[in-house]
């Protein structure tokens, strides 16, 4: 999925421009002519000057708008593609609640179902591989992984 | 005591001995597997030493980047899938080589001269970084700020991307370095009233979002696709090498050279080696028209090239502080979060970890020998692991490595908003690397700037007033008028692809 350079450009000058006028709320300093806005200012001009730069390119080239690959069109490999940050999105809501090794050993069975992996290997790999990350980083590294409905037991 | 000696201490320690163990086997096998690259493998790893002391930290990362860039050559040459982009640049070459029946020693070759190249990369780290420091020592804000700015001027101008879209890449990495507390004045910018974001951007979960997450995406499309199966048998792979070496032995130093220099570069790194290596191999060699057709003379210059790269890489990272390619950019990140900041000063108060991390380049590059000859053994397994099983666990090691990096999800949210943003990125030819090291250098930067500003009161002379800065200076300004000349010259291209 590609965007044609000139839109492409002109949503970061719109971006430079949010930047520019955020920094207009930064504090000046008296007897201080070099503040907090002065670098990312710069950084705001520079990625503007791009910006244009990637506008009059893309007016120039007249491709055409949006640009989409063949595999956004089949909807089982699209389903994969957005999987993945579906899945982390699924982490973020659901690892407090439930719990890390409940929400990992859904997450895990769940994507090697969807792709394709029979049952009988997908079921122990999964919680495995739970145990086995839940092991490393909560109990050798003391990550505070969330215990969730798990609270009693461990 | 002699901090040589406390080095060998620190390193052939039990634990710092397992700990590279287990970082050389996993190093090869994300080498080996196509899709998996060696930086991913760092940015995984980065989670895991964590509560690491700083030598098995730092070790494990040396070793594991050794394997990996070894082993990205196995798939390339089996399966013409390259298992890192360093390899890409004579996957083909080592194919034809397979399909000539010369599998043996094309992975004879590989694992022999990537050895030797490691080893010299790990010479000349050893030769001048400490050199080096002793000069950079006496640097002040204005050959800092000069330094950060022709080392990300490099990164731009060495990766082989459009130079207006690497200019962006670098700048949105510099601004997302301004998030958090403003260093000088203490002022909270780009925060929105955020807890987790006056701390700044996290370097780490920002890693693992633009090189695992957004590689993720990009696989799953494609994990149904059916994978090719090695059919050939690995022999002996030591026959025929030292006729290879007797003939091509200028090759093997001339690469190994090109990818000394190239890795020292900022922003260049072991990728960028074995191409330049291989189109130099090419041009100077008396039979160009045999490249292509699975000749060894060009694989010989590029393996040893791109393992060389790595060492050297290190130069830059460990005097300036400003890495040289993206993997170093995260060992930067690394060195931060023991509390070591990289610069010339780590010479004088840690001599020991700075040998000790010369120890385990050398360590690493030779144990590749033995751990490398296994790893083409097994290579028909390796590549056998289900990539429908594989993609799934890395996507839980990125989750729990980027929320163990922050103990929040503040993490894991982070990861996600920068694997989408790498993958845009990615679709629109918009390099990566760039952003990461203004993310790492954007700091050093901005204090350079604003300081040499202060002092020299606004008089943008001063900062050429010393004779190192002034040289870097203009080196700085000449790179970016050869970049606008070059612009202009290509701006009439209809469609920049």
């Amino acid at each position: 999925m590609r965007l044609n350079d000139a839109l492409l450009g002109a949503i970061l000058l719109g971006f430079a421009g949010w930047i520019w006028w955020l920094t207009s709320f930064f504090p000046a300093f008296p007897g201080q002519d070099y503040g907090p806005n002065l670098f990312p200012r710069i950084l705001a001009t520079g990625i503007g000057l791009c910006a244009l730069v990637l506008v009059l390119r893309g007016v120039r080239s007249r491709a055409p708008l949006l640009v989409v690959e063949g595999w956004v069109m089949q909807p089982a490999r699209l389903i994969s593609f957005l999987l993945i940050p579906l899945a982390a999105v699924a982490y973020i809501l659901v690892s407090d609640p439930l719990g890390f090794i409940p929400t990992a050993f859904l997450l895990l069975l769940g994507l090697f179902l969807w792709f394709k992996a029979r049952p009988v290997v997908a079921l122990p790999v999964a919680a495995g591989m739970t145990l086995l990350v839940h092991w490393f980083f909560a109990g050798l590294m003391r990550v505070p992984l969330p215990r969730g409905i798990l609270d009693s037991v461990l | 005591m002699d901090p040589l000696l406390q080095a060998f201490g620190l390193v052939f320690d039990p634990f710092v001995l397992a700990v590279i163990g287990l970082s050389a086997i996993f190093g090869m096998f994300v080498g080996a597997m196509p899709g998996l690259t060696a930086t991913m493998a760092t940015a995984l790893l980065v989670p895991v030493t964590f509560f690491m002391p700083p030598v098995p930290a730092l070790g494990a990362i040396v070793t594991a980047t050794t394997m990996a860039i070894f082993a990205g050559d196995i798939p390339g040459a089996m399966l013409r899938m390259p298992g890192t982009p360093a390899s890409a640049a004579y996957a083909d070459e080592s194919y034809a080589m397979t399909q000539k029946g010369q599998l043996n020693l094309c992975m004879g070759v590989n694992l022999v001269f990537s050895v030797g190249g490691g080893l010299i990369g790990v010479a000349v780290l050893i030769a001048f970084a400490p050199m080096l420091a002793e000069v950079a020592i006496n640097f002040s804000s204005y050959e800092y700020f000069w330094l950060a700015c022709l080392g990300l001027t490099c990164a731009v101008f060495m990766s082989n991307a459009d130079p207006v879209k690497g200019f962006l890449s670098l700048f949105f990495g510099l601004l997302l370095a301004t998030v958090g507390i403003d260093p000088a004045a203490g002022f909270p910018r780009f925060t929105f009233d955020d807890v987790n974001l006056m701390g700044g951007v996290n370097f780490i979960a920002t890693m693992i979002g633009m090189f695992a997450v957004s590689e993720l995406m990009r696989g799953a499309v494609t994990v149904d696709a059916t994978t090719k199966v090695v059919t050939q048998a690995v022999g002996n792979l030591f026959r025929g090498l030292g006729g290879v070496f007797r003939r091509y032995w200028v090759n093997f130093l001339r690469g190994s050279f090109i990818g000394t220099a190239i890795g020292a570069l900022p922003g260049a790194g072991a990728d960028i080696a074995a191409w330049i290596s291989y189109a130099v191999s090419k041009r100077f060699s008396k039979q160009p028209e045999k490249f292509g057709t699975g000749e060894v003379e060009g694989i010989v210059d590029a393996t040893s090239a791109n393992n060389s790269a790595l060492g050297s890489a290190w130069i830059p990272a460990l005097v300036f502080g400003i890495p040289g390619d993206s993997i170093t950019a995260i060992v930067i990140g690394v060195l931060y979060m023991k509390g070591m900041n990289p610069g010339p000063t780590v010479f004088q108060e840690n001599p020991q970890l700075i040998y000790s991390v010369f120890l385990i380049f050398i360590l690493a590059n030779l144990i590749m020998l033995p751990l490398g000859y296994a790893a083409i053994k097994s290579a028909r397994q390796i590549l056998r692991v289900p990539r429908n099983l594989l993609l799934p666990v890395i996507l839980l090691f990125c989750l729990v490595g980027s929320f163990a990096m922050t103990n929040s999800l503040y993490g894991v949210v982070l990861m996600l908003a920068m694997g989408i943003l790498g993958w845009i990125m990615e679709e629109h030819g918009i390099p990566i690397a760039p952003l990461i090291l203004g993310l790492v250098l954007g700091e050093m930067l901005e204090q350079t700037f604003v300081q040499s500003m202060i002092k020299a009161d606004g008089a943008f002379l001063d900062f050429f007033s010393r004779p190192i800065a002034g040289t870097l200076g203009v080196l700085t300004l000449m790179i970016w008028l050869v970049m606008l000349a070059r612009g202009f010259r290509r701006s009439p291209v209809p469609n920049a692809a």
